[in-house]
């Protein structure tokens, strides 16, 4: 039987966190609501392919096409036990499916249109018992998603199976679509973002899920005591101890280790303007710079969520509704999710540092949503990310700080058409032709519009929000000899006839009237955000290592062994 | 006969072992030599050095020393730098005979330390959490070996000879351990770290030894934010994740449903062949990921006698050798050495540029003192030109033929001619 159209989602059951997060002895599951569609065995779905192939053992497990995918069907795997579930492939299966399905739509819900993968092609193909191997990561060479399993010291443990890391990857794979420069050699920023911001997806997506939020919350208590919470253990010191150390050390320390115990690690950063100053050489290397990130990002969360906690009403005296408490922090994590999201649409499509990013955030929440009045979301992300040493690179805007400053005035929209250019690159392209000296480019380089994508979003008050977001990239290719025209320094201990590639460019978001409303650019010849990212790369090897293309597998690897950088010393 | 103070000259005779290291350091002292063996082994002789090449490096090192050596030193455990300490039942192995010389002392890095064990000793903490992940490396490494059996066809052949390779030098050599620790305790042991100063001068009177590296933990978390724990975990997950891919072939989930390799769907196809690619280059990663760190508990020796240095860095890479670099002190120490050993086999990152840049004795062919360096290595081993990680590194020879008196034992060639001897006045 077909599925009616009319259905959009349907629930599958899932593993909240991962195996070891249990309640009462019992790993807890979550159903989660994931976009319905006509599935082929593997799952195989319009956006995900599950292909269950060990590289390791050459054992190709069977695909079964369960009822949960038809219309009508429950899930087979609700009523059955933990042992039926962790020892079922097709279960894993369909963890990984629902998981990575449910990120993708939120992807979609937030961004207002569909969210392409990193690579050519509509299907990411899923590898949830890839290899036997303490790893999990995205490539997007092999259009893939791959997990490993290794045996743990209470069975064998699966990455595939783990909430947090399937959504992280995911995220490597959207992220790589939506600013596929970003794995581009550039600043440690840079770097550092994508796995940063594929933690933070990761940890509110985990967040968001009203189960795990429960059971950490209330871990140590009775059946009777875990209806209510004491208001006491809900202050933001205690929240932090609770939801940061607290899922660290539940989370099965086996598979945080296959990531570099991410959480574990921010929750272990106080706030310290001295992490991202130039010469503090452990935040340099791009994991740790990156969970710096993701500290800043959870703890103004927490505040947020504390916040919003001190106006609830009180069920017995100096006690809150268990119920409620976790309602709110799945919801304060469920928005700040959608606007790390919507973010990366003003975000510049090159050379990007944490301070663009919380300008990004602090612009694009700002369009929807003016007030901030129910979480005061921005003026808290502003605060605890100054914390931290980021600051918004936004400097002008007097009702929004913090967000961008608007573009050039007097712009020539006369040889340009409204329509066209909400999806056509030349179009694009030609606006900024014609625009080329206003918009403040560099003329004598290489340029290409990379993307033109059309959204839709709804606002608090409902009414619909239309932009057009474009992407364009310009390229110059010199001798080191030659940067010094350009006003650029080369690295002192480089060769003249290195070889160098400069990147520039910028986003273009246009409003409902297709008016310029934003340009977040990167100038090229920016001589010293230049001499710096050489600075940087020459020091920390790319120019050497160049020939090794990045991936995901082997930045992995480098964050759980901790190598050391040491270019400046190899022959 | 007293033995005179300080010795007159050195012969430094280098063995030819292919891809690794032997050398036979001797002190003539005016009443008798004192000798000195720096690692024996080897993971692959020339095809020209003839039949039993270990054997008769080990028959020569007996005869050199008269049957009696003072100090042999193991930097580390790869087996290109201690395969020749194995022995046999029937005691006539290389690693019997040189058992039989009765060292007076045998030296090796803190890590080979058997009060480390994990299992056995009392070390605790850190250290030993460090010295059971070594311990995994061999596990990893016998793992990978069993996997590129199990699958003959799964890599291509460039990629399956590399990893083989750094498998084999990975492997427990648990003879040669043995043989070295049944040494160490006949005569006497020292596991070393950076800045021990083992009471040596009995065994090399007038020889100052200065130990700078490994450094042990707390010495390598004064230079750097070290993560110990979860590089340990780490090892350790990989480490059983080997373990089960060996065992488990096709059994982890015994009760699912599999499909025959004929029965597989076409569409399939392509992507279990990335999968095979990607598999061997995540092998080959974990490899040189282990590799650099067993290199890296190398012992680094100086020996320092009647004005001159002689340095013998084994495999240590820049992580080992930086916490003797940032130290000005040893800078300087370092600065006038006049022999080096050059650091694994010539690649690419043991050889710190800012260690090579502060030699003051490199100069012009003929200059008077000039570096005097030398490599025990073979070219075709290890690594890629095309990646310039090939070992010997091209521009890192060029440098020292440029501005030392170089010798390598590539230039050993026939059965009959496997050393090579260098003599230096005191």
């Amino acid at each position: 039987m077909k599925a009616p159209v009319s259905q959009r989602t349907r629930p599958l059951m899932i593993i909240a966190q991962d195996p070891s997060v249990r309640l009462k002895g019992k790993i807890l599951r979550a159903h989660v609501e994931v976009p319905a569609e006509e599935i082929a065995p593997g799952p195989w779905g319009y956006r995900v392919h599950v292909v269950d192939y060990d590289a390791s053992t050459d054992t190709f497990y069977k695909p079964l096409l369960n009822p949960s995918f038809q219309y009508g069907g429950g899930d087979p795997f609700d009523g059955q036990s933990d042992k039926e579930l962790l020892d079922n492939p097709n279960f894993h299966a369909q963890n990984v499916y629902a998981i990575v399905m449910r990120t993708l739509a939120r992807f979609e819900l937030a961004l207002g249109r569909r969210v392409a993968w990193g690579f050519y092609g509509h299907q990411i193909k899923i590898a949830p018992h890839a290899f036997a191997d303490a790893n999990a990561f995205y490539s997007a060479d092999d259009q893939a998603l791959l997990f490993g399993y290794f045996p743990g010291r209470q069975g064998t443990v699966f990455a595939c199976l783990s909430h947090d890391i399937v959504a992280h990857e995911t995220t490597h794979a959207l992220l790589d679509g939506l600013r596929t420069r970003y794995t581009d050699p550039s600043s440690p920023d840079q770097a550092a973002f994508h796995e940063g911001f594929a933690d933070i997806v990761a940890l509110l997506s985990v967040y968001a899920l009203p189960a795990v939020v429960s059971t950490i919350i209330n871990l140590n208590a009775t059946e009777q005591q875990a209806r209510r919470v004491a208001r006491k253990q809900l202050t933001l010191a205690k929240l932090r101890q609770s939801m940061l150390f607290g899922l660290a050390e539940e989370m099965g320390q086996e598979l945080t280790t296959t990531r570099g115990a991410a959480l574990r690690h921010s929750a272990e950063l106080p706030p310290s303007a001295s992490y991202l100053k130039p010469g503090n050489l452990e935040f340099m290397e791009p994991h740790r710079r990156g969970e710096v990130l993701v500290a800043a990002i959870l703890n103004a969360f927490l505040a947020v969520w504390a916040q919003r906690l001190k106006s609830l009403g009180e069920v017995a005296p100096g006690y809150l509704d268990c119920g409620r408490v976790v309602e709110e922090g799945a919801a304060v994590a469920d928005y700040l999710l959608t606007m790390m999201i919507r973010a990366l649409d003003y975000a510049p499509p090159v050379d990007l540092e944490f301070g663009d990013f919380l300008s990004a955030v602090l612009t694009s929440d700002w369009i929807i949503n003016p007030s901030d009045e129910k979480y005061q979301f921005r003026q808290i992300l502003k605060d605890t990310c100054a914390g931290y040493g980021i600051h918004p690179k936004g400097k002008l805007h007097s009702e929004c700080p913090g967000s961008w400053d608007p573009p050039p005035a007097h712009l020539n929209y006369d040889r340009t058409h409204f329509e066209a250019m909400q999806h056509d690159r030349d179009e694009v392209f030609r606006f900024i032709w014609e625009n080329r000296k206003l918009l403040g480019l560099d003329e004598d380089v290489y340029s290409r519009v990379l993307s033109v994508r059309p959204c839709l979003r709804i606002g608090p008050d409902g009414f619909a929000l239309r932009e057009t977001v474009a992407e364009y990239m310009q390229i110059l290719d010199l001798e080191a000899g030659e940067l010094k025209r350009q006003g650029i320094t080369a690295p002192s201990d480089m060769p003249a006839d290195q070889t160098i590639r400069l990147y520039g460019g910028g986003t273009l978001i246009f409003d409902e009237y297709g008016r310029l409303r934003y340009h977040l650019h990167k100038r090229l010849k920016d001589a010293d955000r230049q001499s710096n990212r050489l600075k940087y790369l020459w020091d920390y090897g790319y120019f050497k290592k160049g020939e090794t293309a990045f991936s995901f597998a082997n930045l992995h690897r480098q964050r759980a062994t901790g190598a050391l950088s040491s270019v400046k010393e190899e022959w | 006969m007293p033995t005179a103070k300080k010795p007159k000259s050195i012969t430094l005779r280098t063995y030819q072992v292919g891809f690794g290291d032997c050398f036979l350091m001797t002190f003539h002292y005016t009443s008798g030599d004192k000798h000195v063996l720096i690692d024996f082994g080897s993971t692959g002789a020339p095809k020209t050095s003839g039949d039993d090449l270990m054997l008769r490096i080990a028959q020569d090192i007996q005869t050199q020393c008269a049957g009696k050596l003072h100090l042999v030193v193991a930097t580390h455990r790869h087996a290109d730098h201690i395969s020749g300490f194995a022995t046999n039942r029937a005691g006539k192995a290389p690693g019997d005979l040189i058992a039989a010389c009765k060292p007076d002392v045998v030296l090796q890095p803190w890590t080979e330390d058997p009060d480390a064990d994990p299992v056995t000793g009392t070390v605790k903490g850190d250290r030993k959490m460090f010295t059971a992940s070594l311990r995994n490396m061999h596990g990893i490494s016998q793992s990978v070996l069993t996997e590129l059996n199990q699958r003959p066809t799964a890599f291509g052949k460039t990629l399956r000879g590399e990893l083989s390779f750094l498998g084999e030098d990975n492997l427990t050599n648990k003879s040669a351990v043995e043989n070295l620790m049944e040494m160490g305790k006949a005569g006497k042991a020292f596991y070393l770290r950076c800045d021990d100063t083992p009471p040596l001068g009995s065994v090399l009177p007038g020889v100052k030894l200065h130990v700078l590296g490994p450094p042990d933990l707390k010495q390598s978390e004064a230079i750097r934010k070290m993560r110990t724990k979860d590089e340990n975990e780490y090892w350790h997950l990989q480490a059983q994740a080997g373990a089960s891919s060996a065992q488990t072939k096709g059994r982890l989930f015994p009760k699912a449903a599999i499909l025959s390799a004929a029965d597989r769907p076409p569409f399939a196809r392509w992507f279990i062949k990335r999968c095979h690619k990607l598999r061997g280059e995540q092998l080959l990663g974990i490899m040189r990921a282990l590799d650099d760190v067993m290199n890296n508990t190398s012992l680094i020796l100086l020996f320092e006698v009647g004005g001159m240095k002689l340095l013998f860095p084994g495999d240590a890479q820049i992580e080992n050798w930086s916490f003797a670099l940032s130290q000005a002190g040893k800078r300087k120490l370092l600065e006038d050495v006049n022999v080096y050993k050059v650091g694994h086999h010539g690649s690419l990152n043991a050889t710190p540029k800012s260690l090579w840049n502060k030699f003051t004795h490199k100069d012009k062919p003929g200059a008077s003192e000039r570096l005097t360096t030398v490599v025990s290595t073979m070219a075709g081993k290890h690594g890629k030109p095309a990646n310039k990680t090939e070992v010997p590194r091209g521009p890192l020879v060029d440098a020292l033929k440029a501005e030392s008196d170089f010798f390598t034992t590539q230039d050993l060639k026939g059965a009959s001619k496997f050393f090579m001897d260098l003599t230096f006045d005191l």
